[in-house]
């Protein structure tokens, strides 16, 4: 199996043969040799070249979330198409900037038509017992408010668009 | 009420300080009791108590801060005494004062004292009077944008905006100059009035780079008051202790017998009774400066407990109960070192943003020197509406660093799968030169840390071979026969990797 692996941005080619425990797996064209067993649910055990690492497996839409010993890494996994290079990323378009969690709309910070940098706070959402406040995924322009102030909001709820 | 003993206990808090209080009934053979909203009928503190009863709908406001549903739970079960915990009721003077009304102890200082102690302004006062040092800043709260706006011109900037009745980093905010005055301040009152139901604020010089150093202390019903030594809590981010420690590396020996003298001097001026906490800041110079007095268990108890080997909840429950203090002030040590990290249910990649969701899979560390106090369980549901703490990691050592070398051993094992936790952010931030040397202040996360943070290496080539071996794996259960080609409309990622279990090879 050929995949198209994505970590921060960067994208990796792999490939994966074996069966039984037993794979080689192979890395922008670098072979290893991983023996990985199951330690329970969501968990897999790696021995890479004698080196041990637990891996906690999430499954998410698009890839998996890795629980390593020291840090959470998000891979996200594609079918590799045979020949062809690894996909660009997916280039500047419209982005919704939605709600992380459920919670309250507090305040808009922004108004439609404003220009906004990146990193930039363009609303405060109320939850958890705590303000927090979202902050704009990249420089551009408020194409539109999609929430109002004071507005119960549902994990995933478009608040504004940015393009 | 001298010689009394509890027979059963009601512990009005929810998780992992609700489990910790629960603990330490047991161990005392005392039955308690668990009050529950209905988001938390499958919480382990319901689990592990002796009796659970229900108070009402999922926001606190109408269940855990409802003082008439836990009295009434309390009658029903018939408990002697009430203990809050910290946050919710813990230091609402109403509840203590209804909870004495109603023939039930408080396991807590006298209303009072809630009320001197717990608003901030007044505190300032009596410690001025006891002759503690406080920083520059308002005696009296204010609630309106003018007085607040006269005040900062008095005081000067850098300054801190309050909440009156706040605590938790709550309605906190730092202004840095006189522009961001009035935004700050409508952010503060407004996270105020949500969180305390009080929107007033005050205003205090900020301290330029300042340690924060608490002192814990201890009395008795017989004018008994001891001090526990210092706790370092400079590991903050937005205002919020995540990192604690005792002892501080930052404290001398002078300074610790200092700071408690001071604490032990406003305790005996109020007439304090039972556990409380002093937290002062402390300048690059060493000297120390009051903040506010914390009239509840703290969430960081346990370091203390740590290095002191006492049990703080049950000396609680031995003070409600009118007994004496069991040592002096000189029979009292710090011994080696601990530190504790909090587990939060955040994504630290996306500025701590509450993470709260189902739990997928759990795996707590432990061995030598390791105390996992969480109020979690596989399987569980963090819900949305409370505080996304989800447990403390504790561990002591000889030294500082075998208690740092051990955490980050600790830290390792600890795997929390299906919701973000700060378990990664930990990891980092027990290998950083600055922390490992102890010289840190309360800007070091967002200052120094975030900096060495933002180009950090992550373990990307075993993650993706680990998420690739998952993948693969999952196909080839759900197609026994290696080689034939499956049908290209079911693609691998909309199997469960539960249904890969089935037709797992040798």
């Amino acid at each position: 199996m050929i995949l198209d692996a994505t970590v921060d941005g960067r994208t990796i080619r792999v490939e994966v043969r074996g069966r039984a425990g037993r794979y080689t797996v192979v890395l922008d064209g670098r072979s290893l040799e991983i023996d990985a067993r199951e330690t329970g649910r969501h968990f897999l055990s790696l021995l890479v070249d004698g080196r041990s690492h637990e891996a906690g497996l999430e499954k998410r839409p698009g890839g998996y979330t890795v629980v390593l010993d020291d840090d959470v890494v998000s891979v996200d996994l594609a079918e590799a198409a045979p020949g062809a290079a690894p996909p660009a990323r997916r280039p500047s378009g419209p982005t919704r900037v939605t709600a992380p969690m459920p919670g309250r709309l507090v305040r808009m910070l922004v108004a439609p038509g404003q220009d906004v940098a990146a990193g930039q706070g363009l609303a405060v959402v109320e939850a958890m017992k705590m303000e927090n406040e979202l902050r704009s995924p990249r420089a551009g322009r408020v194409r539109e408010i999609a929430a109002r102030e004071g507005q119960a909001v549902d994990a995933g709820a478009v608040l504004l668009v940015v393009d | 009420m001298t010689g009394r003993r509890f027979g059963k206990i009601l512990v009005a808090n929810r998780g992992e300080i609700a489990v910790r209080v629960i603990r330490a009934c047991r161990e005392m053979g005392i039955r308690a009791v668990a009050v529950f909203s209905e988001a938390d009928r499958l919480a382990l503190h319901v689990r592990q108590a002796d009796e659970a009863y229900p108070v009402g709908p999922a926001p606190s406001g109408e269940s855990y801060l409802r003082i008439d549903r836990i009295l009434e739970a309390t009658r029903a079960s018939g408990a002697e005494a009430v203990h809050p915990g910290y946050g919710f009721l813990a230091e609402n003077p109403a509840f203590a004062r209804a909870c004495e009304e109603a023939g039930v102890a408080f396991i807590g200082p006298r209303p009072e004292s809630i009320a001197l102690m717990g608003e901030k302004t007044s505190a300032r006062r009596e410690a001025v009077a006891a002759g503690l040092p406080v920083v520059p800043g308002t005696l009296e709260p204010l609630a309106d944008d003018e007085a607040i706006a006269r005040e900062a011109d008095r005081i000067g900037f850098p300054l801190m905006l309050k909440a009156a009745a706040g605590g938790g980093g709550k309605g906190l905010r730092l202004v840095t100059a006189p522009g961001g005055l009035r935004g700050a301040a409508e952010r503060a009152r407004s996270e105020a009035k949500g969180a305390f139901g009080d929107d007033r604020v005050y205003l205090e010089k900020a301290i330029e780079r300042p340690r924060h150093v608490e002192i814990q202390v201890l009395a008795d019903t017989h004018g008994n008051a001891v001090h526990l030594f210092e706790r370092e809590c400079s590991i903050q981010r937005r205002h919020q202790k995540v990192i604690e420690e005792s002892p501080s590396p930052f404290v001398t020996p002078e300074l610790r017998e200092r700071m408690g003298a001071l604490a032990v001097a406003l305790v005996r001026r109020v007439g304090y009774v039972n556990a409380g906490t002093l937290e002062f800041l402390v300048d690059q110079d060493r000297a120390p400066w009051f903040l506010e007095m914390n009239t509840r268990l703290q969430v960081e108890h346990p370091v203390t407990e740590m290095v002191t080997g006492e049990d703080l909840v049950k000396l609680q429950i031995r003070i409600a109960q009118g007994e004496r203090l069991p040592f002096r002030q000189e029979d009292l040590r710090q011994r080696g070192h601990a530190i504790e990290c909090r587990v939060y249910a955040e994504d630290p990649d996306q500025g701590f943003l509450p993470s709260p969701g189902r739990i997928l899979a759990l795996r707590a560390p432990g061995g030598p020197g390791v105390r996992d106090d969480s109020g979690v369980y596989e399987g569980w549901e963090v819900p949305v509406h409370y505080d996304p703490l989800i447990s403390k990691l504790v561990t002591c050592g000889y030294s500082r660093r075998d208690a740092l070398l051990r955490m980050r051993r600790a830290v390792s094992e600890y795997k929390v799968l299906g919701i973000k936790t700060t378990l990664p952010f930990f990891a980092r931030v027990l290998h950083h030169p600055a922390f490992v040397a102890g010289d840190v202040d309360t800007s070091f996360v967002d200052g120094v840390f975030a900096e060495a943070d933002r180009g950090r290496d992550r373990p990307v080539e075993v993650a993706v071979a680990a998420a690739a071996l998952a993948a693969f794996r999952e196909r080839q259960a759900s197609r026994p026969s290696p080689g034939s080609s499956g049908p290209a409309r079911s693609p691998w990622w909309e199997a469960g990797l539960r249904d890969a279990q089935g037709g797992r090879a040798g």
